[in-house]
């Protein structure tokens, strides 16, 4: 695989499958089994999905990362939609602003090895997440 | 927070203005091009002419102009196009005329690379074929430049309508092809399978209902499987539609078992933390199937 990050736009449905597809394939390629591919491949659903549906757009930033004796995928999702208020509660299982199961985030951060938010009101979110093999 | 792509403020329409500073187009540009205009507008209908030698000779010419007539009007308009062009007047009405060219492209069909390559051709003649040599060689090499980032300028509206034509077609077919991919079949008297495949959507989501309710009512069958091994991935939207659509069903007298979820799908479902409630499922068609002959009272024989 190459090093190069690859820039995935997120503006609609439709971009949400190339990002699923891209990233199950980058994972299998890093070396990762199937079922960890698909956890990988589900966090960046999840992502990609919360840009829709509360930023309007964004993007989705696949890369291959190393650590001394191993190596791994990152996936960053960033958006400069309104940004997440209340991030505590945010970040809390079955909490929800769009009446949905409210599992997404805390999902992800239980998908991953590593995971960081960032964000602000007004000037966007970021989520960088990691897997290692 | 800086992003590299930024896809629907380049579609959703830079005004006038913003372009001319984009594209580092002012007023002493406008009016080197209005000048140039003079020298070049006289000879307009001959330019064109060649230009349509030119175009006689590219291969994908014979598929765009079959009939004399279309020519004749597509003529027309690029007279237009350029004594327009030689007014030099960039507003927001003349920025919708260009994209609306690019879009008109994309519906023929043409190729970007022919595009450029008659945009190429044109600046080409412009700026030195049609050129009369009435002015000093800085005055020259000012507007060539001008009529330069003005051609590049107006080529990036018609590229960029004709991008977002194209996506359009293309979101247009998957749209069409997962429309046609809702197969509700019969497999048993009462008893229903629909299989779904690749990625499911809040819309697909909404027509694998819609497609599953429907079937339910005209066959009064008492058994549905949802058969979702070839998902790509069950996230918690889908999830929740997945549960969405198990209630709906039972609502109308009809149990769905949703079949084929794979260990990987399985575990990936426990770490979300999706609770399925009641929702029956099954690792595979089998098993489903197996289920859905018992609670319709079906016994097969010689098991
Ligand atoms: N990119 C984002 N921009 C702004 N707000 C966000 C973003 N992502 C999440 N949120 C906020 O955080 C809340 C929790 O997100 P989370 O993904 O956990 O749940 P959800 O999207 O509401 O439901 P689910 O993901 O289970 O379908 C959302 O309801 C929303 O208010
Ligand atoms: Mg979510």
């Amino acid at each position: 695989m190459p090093d190069r990050p690859r820039h995935i736009p997120i503006g609609q449905e439709g971009d949400v499958a190339v990002a699923i597809m891209r990233a199950r394939q980058q994972s299998q390629e890093a070396g990762f089994d199937v079922s960890t591919s698909c956890r990988i491949a589900t966090a960046v659903s999840e992502l990609a999905r919360n840009i829709i549906k509360y930023a309007g757009q964004g993007e989705i930033i696949l890369r291959r990362v190393t650590a001394p004796g191993t190596s791994g995928i990152e996936i960053r999702a960033q958006d400069q939609g309104p940004g997440i208020s209340d991030l505590e509660r945010a970040m809390e299982d079955r909490y929800s602003t769009g009446r949905s199961l409210g599992l997404g985030l805390p999902g992800v951060r239980r998908l991953m090895d590593e995971f960081d938010i960032k964000t602000e009101a007004g000037a966007g979110t970021r989520v960088t997440i990691r897997k290692w093999l | 927070m800086e992003s590299a792509i930024d896809r629907t403020n380049m579609s959703s329409g830079l005004t006038a203005d913003e372009l001319m500073a984009l594209y580092r187009v002012d007023e002493d540009d406008l009016q080197r091009i209005r000048e140039h205009g003079r020298i070049i507008e006289p000879r307009l209908g001959e330019l064109i002419e060649e230009f349509y030698a030119w175009l006689r000779r590219q291969p994908e010419y014979t598929r765009f102009f079959s009939d004399p007539d279309k020519e004749a009007a597509v003529r027309k308009l690029q007279q237009d196009f350029w004594r327009l062009f030689f007014e030099a007047k960039v507003d927001d009405d003349y920025i919708r005329g260009r994209r609306s060219v690019g879009e008109a492209h994309a519906r023929i069909g043409l190729s970007l690379q022919s595009y450029f390559a008659a945009v190429n051709h044109f600046l080409m003649m412009i700026n030195d074929t049609y050129y009369d040599g009435s002015q000093s060689g800085d005055e020259h090499g000012a507007t060539v430049n001008s009529v330069t980032k003005m051609v590049h300028l107006d080529t990036s509206l018609a590229v960029e309508s004709f991008s977002v034509a194209m996506n359009r077609q293309l979101t247009e077919q998957s749209r069409a092809m997962m429309e046609m991919s809702t197969p509700v079949t019969a497999l048993w008297n009462e008893i229903l399978m629909l299989p779904v495949v690749g990625i499911i959507d809040s819309r697909r989501a909404q027509d694998v209902m819609t497609a599953m309710l429907s079937r339910i009512a005209e066959t009064r069958s008492t058994v549905i499987i949802l058969d979702i091994s070839g998902v790509a991935v069950v996230d918690t939207a889908v999830a929740n539609h997945l549960i969405k659509i198990t209630k709906a069903t039972s609502l109308m007298g009809c149990e769905c078992i949703i079949s084929g979820v794979s260990p990987a799908i399985a575990q990936t479902m426990v770490e979300l933390g999706i609770d399925v409630g009641n929702v029956k499922t099954t690792a595979t068609l089998q098993d489903a199937l197996t289920q859905a002959f018992r609670q319709t009272g079906i016994v097969l024989s010689g098991q």
